[in-house]
């Protein structure tokens, strides 16, 4: 049983600002889209930094952790002297551990962007409309804490250019 | 570009991917054509083995070596204006980025086929990879050439996703607007991306991390590709000013080679209002800078030679002045130091046809940069009985031509494609719509 919600679109990005503040303060879920980040819309809907530096951390760490095993895992299998080095050069295999730092950090940062994102998806949702990605900004409210009349109301007011009610 | 609309943008930037013309489909052609010459070429070398090339001993290092330089080197500029300048916030950059960053990754692409050209058995190349194998076998970490297979294919790698990342809501932006199985294809390859406030902040994160992480790599790749020479002791070669000196004379070529492409790309897609005027002087501006490093840079290898007392690498320098390669020296100097130091005028800098010539001058510069050092070093070294002349053969002519061949093909292809400018960037330097007008 899809859960009612209601779709606003606005021309103008301060009525979608004006509309999210209102939303904010009735407690009423909901989310943005938008054709581009804009800092207004970051400051009407405060949120915390991404999880997705975590992932970049942790890639960058593996990645000096892989590098440096794998060179000192190869080094120790013949324990060669090469130009009078000792049997595991630290020096030149800081090349090797940094170049997996970055390797690795930025698979694992597209990771976690991944799945943070949720994507990749398999079909636009059905309430997504085109023209969010040219220049019109819409917000999706879940009709779960107020009526859709009050919701639509909501929009109205704030200047919302159409609006359409979906399923989710 | 003030003047433009959010809706105005995505109708200039998508309206470029309209289907090809006759011209279009005659220059792809065209260029398919040099990229057959090139790898009928390399089928020839294969078959008959290197000696069908110019190099012999001991210049076993030729053109291959020099194309291989000079195309990483041409990848550096695309991640500095994506990365560097992002995260310095040059605003100047926004227009340019996104055709940067494809050059950055068509460049290694094309600059990563030349190892696997210079070598004897191409069929064993994985070999230069670590797996686990029945001799255990591994590759020598400590060699410079195994440090260059990771450097370059880490680039490789984080030069196609970093380029990736930034298209996916540009390619949700083109399948918006498109029909049919282009909106399937497009929808696929930006993975159905929405837009939503939840999405833009995981981006806009991940973007600054790659942008982070893209700075560190693009100054490790060109030092590693210099420490493939200067970790030796061949004379003109060891020297440890190579790293620096190489990562400058990388952007400097690379930003001239983003003047080539864009002057009629922008011409060609009427982007003239999109990259303006400014954006192209701002990167001659660099250019001086990075010109003015490559002076400084050959002015201190002569002093190095000079003042290290060395009787071997003092003829070797001498060499480059007067000797065999002498001309290619010249020229060098010319294109790369005094040719740049024309953009302090603004005259020059803002005029299309001595923007064009003088970058085309730097690139060609560039790439007897490369000639020079690799070539003319190795010709003259220790041993005067082994002392020679390099002469590229038509082997490696026709590898030469191909390489740019292809290079421009996948340039075009892009260009074509995908969109050229970044939809989501300009936007972002736009002033939003609103109803009541700030102030």
């Amino acid at each position: 049983m899809p859960k009612p919600a209601l779709m606003g679109i606005f021309a103008y990005l301060d009525d979608l600002v004006q509309a999210l503040e209102v939303l904010k303060r009735a407690n009423l879920d909901f989310t943005v889209f938008t054709p581009i980040p804009r800092h207004e819309i970051r400051e009407a809907v405060p949120m915390k930094p991404s999880p997705v530096r975590y992932f970049t951390l942790f890639g960058g760490a593996f990645g000096i952790i892989s590098g440096l095993s794998l060179a000192v895992f190869t080094v120790l299998q013949w324990k060669f002297i090469v130009s009078g080095k000792p049997i595991i050069p630290w020096i030149p295999f800081v090349i090797v551990a940094f170049e997996f730092c970055i390797l690795l950090g930025v698979l694992i940062t597209l990771t976690g962007l991944l799945i943070n994102i949720r994507l990749p998806r398999l079909h636009l949702p059905q309430y997504y409309d085109p023209r969010f990605s040219v220049d019109r900004f819409g917000v999706l409210v879940r009709c779960t804490e107020a009526t859709p009349e009050e919701v639509s109301k909501i929009l109205t007011e704030a200047g919302a250019e159409e609006i359409h009610k979906v399923g989710i | 570009m003030k003047d433009f609309s959010y809706s105005d943008i995505n109708r200039e930037i998508i309206g470029a991917m309209a289907p090809p013309g006759k011209l279009y489909r005659f220059v792809i052609g065209f260029l398919f054509l040099g990229i057959l010459i090139g790898a009928s070429c390399w089928a020839y070398q294969i078959s008959q083995g290197l000696g069908v090339a110019g190099v012999r001993h001991p210049v076993v290092w030729g053109t291959y070596l020099v194309n291989f330089v000079f195309w990483v080197g041409i990848a550096h500029s695309g991640t500095l204006i994506s990365a560097i300048l992002f995260l310095l916030r040059a605003q100047w950059r926004t227009a340019i980025a996104r055709s940067s960053e494809a050059m950055t990754v068509f460049a290694v692409m094309t600059a990563g086929l030349f190892p696997l050209i210079h070598l004897g058995r191409v069929w064993v190349v994985y070999w230069m990879i670590p797996y686990p194998n029945q001799r255990n076998l591994w590759p020598n970490f400590q060699s410079p050439l195994v440090f260059d297979v990771i450097a370059i294919s880490t680039y490789l790698i984080v030069s196609i996703l970093f380029w990736y990342t930034g298209l996916i809501p540009d390619l949700a932006a083109v399948r918006d607007q498109a029909k049919g199985i282009r909106k399937k294809l497009y929808g696929l390859f930006s993975l159905n991306w929405t837009g939503t406030h939840h999405q833009w902040r995981h981006y806009g994160w991940a973007y600054l991390l790659f942008a982070a992480l893209a700075t560190p790599l693009v100054i490790s790749v060109h030092s590693v590709v210099s420490w493939d020479f200067a970790l030796s002791i061949v004379p003109g070669w060891h020297s440890t000013i190579f790293a620096p000196y190489f990562v400058a004379g990388a952007i400097h070529s690379g930003l001239a080679m983003v003047l080539i492409l864009l002057i009629p790309l922008r011409r060609i897609y009427r982007f003239e209002n999109i990259i303006t005027m400014e954006t192209l002087e701002s990167i001659a501006k660099t250019i001086v800078l990075t010109g003015l490093i490559m002076g400084y840079s050959y002015g201190v290898e002569f002093f190095m030679a000079w003042y290290s007392g060395d009787e071997v690498e003092r003829y070797t320098f001498l060499w480059r002045t007067i000797g065999y390669y002498a001309p290619q020296f010249w020229i060098m100097l010319f294109s790369n130091s005094v040719a740049p130091l024309f953009y302090f005028f603004k005259k020059v800098r803002t005029n299309l046809v001595s923007l064009y010539i003088i970058a085309i001058l730097i690139n060609l510069g560039m790439w007897f940069e490369r000639y020079v050092i690799i070539v003319g070093s190795v010709a003259r070294e220790f041993d005067p009985y082994s002392w020679t002349i390099y002469t590229p053969t038509w082997v490696d002519y026709g590898i030469l031509i191909g390489s740019f061949c292809l290079f421009l093909f996948l340039f075009f292809l892009f260009a074509k494609f995908l969109p050229a400018v970044s939809i989501t960037e300009v936007k972002e330097e736009l002033e939003p719509p609103l109803r009541r007008s700030v102030g």
